[in-house]
């Protein structure tokens, strides 16, 4: 685990360019990471901008997941890499239905739950002052602000101010918004994020296999737009190509078969061992 | 009531009088009435029929005991200002430990005014004692006149008052009346043994702790505060800016103390007393040990953005103290020259100012339980309780996988779900969520979790998950609750999660 996180952070500080400021006015730089992917990096320019707001959405409730798993993912490839923390704001009405990352899928995902900090505040207004104050602190890498539809007080300028911040402070922040439209917004990017059948589980073929997502890339600073089908890759913590047949190696641990059945053969040499009973 | 604490203040000659009533030896009776009431003829103990004989249109409110012990709370918490060491007595007397405390105010006997005259202007008809032993106040303030009884003459002070002023029972008081003791004074020479032996070790127990042979230890209502620092105005302040100006200047006083003892403030309140009556108090939480004036009023500040509209300062407040309820070894001391760090941006500033706008109970993580349910697995636990311990759980996490077991995101809680599926343990081949049916292309399990018989009792059920993925590519993580004809004959389906 630590072994794979440490070549992700030497990877990906190779690719860390500096991009001359955007405008007259600019103080702080935009730093970019390149997502490794040649059409995509070329759309957006050489790279995805880590010290800036992106937006991540999803049309469906139950496309939340999947949205959550993109912004997640955008998080640990592109996430400040000294800094391990990630923060989630929640706004209040987005707690209702959408559920709560689990901490053993995170871990399977490629991110340690424990560096996971939630914000649940009463009203959006204190969610909005959360988000903010969290994207202004320095020591944390990544920060994903969960908001449901498109609520008013969340306009241009609260964007625009996430925006700012982030790129004074480096840290990346990530707008998740669950079941919402198009809107416009200060960000660099936004992703429309869409389910796609899974690929091929080498291991079992009736089973789910890697997953895969269609992300439109609706909004792009650099101008052009476009559809890529992305897939995590967790033990790398990068974004591959999901068209592209990959061949894993890795062999995945199996769900144990149930009770009542025929058992596979058990290994020779397992050593079972009781808790003391007294 | 209906006046507010005042209402005493503003005579009311023209309408008739206020008793409150309760029932006592079996009929409702007067427990407490208005001053001017005796003029009428009412008295305490009177029978209800009988008053209302005298005042036909007398007014009459039935005794609330919960209201009283409020009243008689937030009274206690008002005399903070005076000492720290405030307790309950009974239903409706406060003793004040105020050792070393009058000098504060000019002496005791304007000690004492001072107490009096702020009540009196509250509506209380108050009573008050200051005595060196607990019980030499109690006894004067009940039964006796005199308001302060100079140092060691307690005991002649109290000699010529009954023997109920020694906090007796009426059947004791009785019983000692029939043998002719009637006063403190009486019993205070008589050789001790048979006394004992007669009426009780009891009586000789208050008897000691009236004389001050024996200790009578109070216990306050509020744990006394490590450090405090307070402000008092002759002009109350009602500004938000200067409460705010005044919590700075307390948490600048209070550092110096904190230096010196080598602390850091963890756990801080400010209590803002209204001249009312009312205390208000709001307390501050730190991750880890502060020593910073700015940081602590800093945090200050955002708890006042929070109650903003709530925060009433009806007439103002006349005093400010800070308290520092709790307070750690402070080890961050040494600044790093290289690194330019500023201290207001880290991380734990970050989690002491949200905490404080938000409640500490909003700012969360995850605490790993040793449990194979996966909603028992986790708990969300405020980071600001941790007391600095990063990963105090030793639990064994999932390595990263391509193709994961468990879902990204758990719902608060498993769904039901229609599902249609082959017994005894197939996948279901459709089902219905949240009003929509989903068609299952292809699926993995069952993994069975079964129930922890050690905390659930040996007839809950076990639960079959599976993973499935329906024609579009959603997957979902759902499980069968009860196993096939072993547990039940009609298992019910649940969804539980959804994997990226």
């Amino acid at each position: 685990m630590t072994a794979i996180a440490h070549t992700s952070i030497a990877g990906a500080a190779k690719n860390r360019v500096q991009l001359p400021s955007s405008g007259p006015g600019d103080k702080a730089r935009q730093t970019s990471v390149s997502f490794d992917i040649p059409d995509l990096d070329q759309h957006l320019n050489g790279g995805t901008w880590t010290n800036a707001l992106h937006e991540v959405r999803c049309s469906l409730a139950r496309d939340f997941a999947c949205a959550a798993g993109f912004a997640l993912g955008l998080a640990a490839q592109f996430g400040k890499q000294d800094a391990r923390r990630i923060f989630w704001v929640i706004d209040p009405a987005a707690s209702i239905d959408s559920g709560l990352p689990f901490p053993d899928g995170l871990s399977e995902y490629g991110i340690d739950p424990k560096a996971m900090v939630f914000v649940r505040p009463i009203t959006l207004q204190d969610a909005l002052w959360s988000a903010d104050q969290a994207a202004k602190c320095s020591d944390l890498s990544a920060v994903i602000f969960q908001v449901k539809g498109n609520p008013k007080p969340f306009d241009m300028t609260a964007t625009r101010r996430l925006m700012l911040r982030a790129r004074e402070s480096g840290v990346l922040v990530c707008v998740l918004r669950q079941s919402g439209a198009e809107e416009a917004s200060a960000a660099a990017t936004r992703w429309h994020v869409e389910i796609m059948p899974s690929g091929p589980d080498p291991d079992f073929e009736h089973g789910p296999g890697q997953t895969r997502h269609v992300q439109t890339l609706e909004r792009n600073r650099h101008g052009r737009t476009g559809q890529w089908t992305l897939s995590w890759n967790p033990e790398n913590r990068a974004f591959e190509d999901g068209t592209a047949k990959t061949q894993t190696t890795h062999r995945v641990r199996r769900i144990h078969a149930s009770a009542h059945r025929p058992d596979s053969p058990v290994e020779v040499g397992q050593v079972v061992d009781f808790e003391c009973a007294s | 009531m209906k006046w507010g604490k005042s209402w005493i203040l503003s005579a009311r000659p023209e309408n008739p009088p206020i008793a409150v009533t309760d029932t006592e030896k079996n009929a409702v009776r007067i427990v407490a009435h208005e001053a001017h009431a005796a003029r009428f003829g009412l008295f305490n103990g009177q029978s209800l029929s009988d008053a209302r004989a005298l005042v036909p249109d007398l007014e009459c409110h039935a005794r609330d005991r919960t209201a009283e012990r409020k009243l008689l709370g937030s009274l206690a918490a008002w005399c903070e200002r005076y000492t720290p060491l405030v307790a309950l007595d009974g239903e409706d007397s406060l003793f004040m430990d105020v050792t070393g405390c009058t000098h504060l105010f000019g002496g005791e006997a304007s000690f004492i005014a001072d107490i009096e005259t702020r009540l009196t202007a509250q509506g209380f008809t108050v009573r008050t004692c200051l005595a060196d032993t607990a019980g030499a106040a109690w006894a004067m303030a009940r039964h006796g006149t005199g308001r302060i009884i100079a140092r060691d003459q307690h005991a002649q002070a109290i000699s010529g008052l009954p023997l109920a002023a020694l906090r007796l029972d009426a059947v004791l008081v009785n019983s000692l009346g029939r043998v002719g003791f009637k006063t403190i004074g009486c019993i205070a020479g008589l050789p001790r043994a048979p006394l004992a032996a007669r009426f009780g070790t009891h009586l000789l127990d208050r008897l000691d702790q009236a004389s001050g042979r024996q200790d009578e230890i109070i216990s306050p209502l509020m744990p006394v505060a490590e450090l405090a620092s307070e402000k008092r105005f002759a002009d109350p302040i009602v500004h938000e800016d200067d409460i705010k100006r005044c919590i700075g200047l307390l948490a600048g006083n209070i550092i110096a103390l904190l230096e010196r003892r080598d602390l850091g403030v963890r756990t801080c309140e400010v209590k803002l007393f209204r001249v009312d009556g009312e205390v208000l108090s709001l307390s501050v939480h730190a991750a880890n040990p502060l020593r910073d004036a700015n940081r602590i009023a800093a945090l200050f500040h955002e708890r006042l953005a929070r109650l903003h509209t709530d925060l009433d300062a009806g007439f103002g407040f006349d005093i400010l103290r800070l308290n520092i309820l709790q307070a750690d070894p402070f080890n961050g001391g040494q600044h790093d020259l290289v690194e330019r760090k500023d201290a207001g941006d880290s991380y734990s500033a970050l989690i002491d100012r949200l905490g404080a706008r938000l409640g500490t109970d909003r700012v969360l993580q995850f605490s790993f339980a040793d449990s194979h349910i996966p909603e028992r697995r986790f708990t969300l636990v405020p980071v600001s309780g941790r007391d600095g311990k990063t990963d105090p759980d030793q639990v064994t996490l999932p390595a990263p996988a391509r193709t994961p077991t468990r879902p990204l995101i758990l719902l608060e809680r498993p769904e039901p779900i229609d599902a249609v599926a082959q017994v005894p343990d197939s996948p279901p081949s459709r089902f219905r969520w949240r009003k929509v049916l989903y068609e299952i292309a292809r699926s993995e399990g069952p993994e069975r979790i079964a129930c922890e018989w050690w905390r659930d009792g040996r007839a809950s059920l076990s639960r079959d998950y599976f993973r499935v993925e329906d024609t579009q590519g959603y997957r979902f993580w759902l499980f069968r609750y009860g196993l096939y004809d072993r547990e039940t004959t009609r298992p019910d389906w649940y969804m539980h999660g959804l994997f990226s």
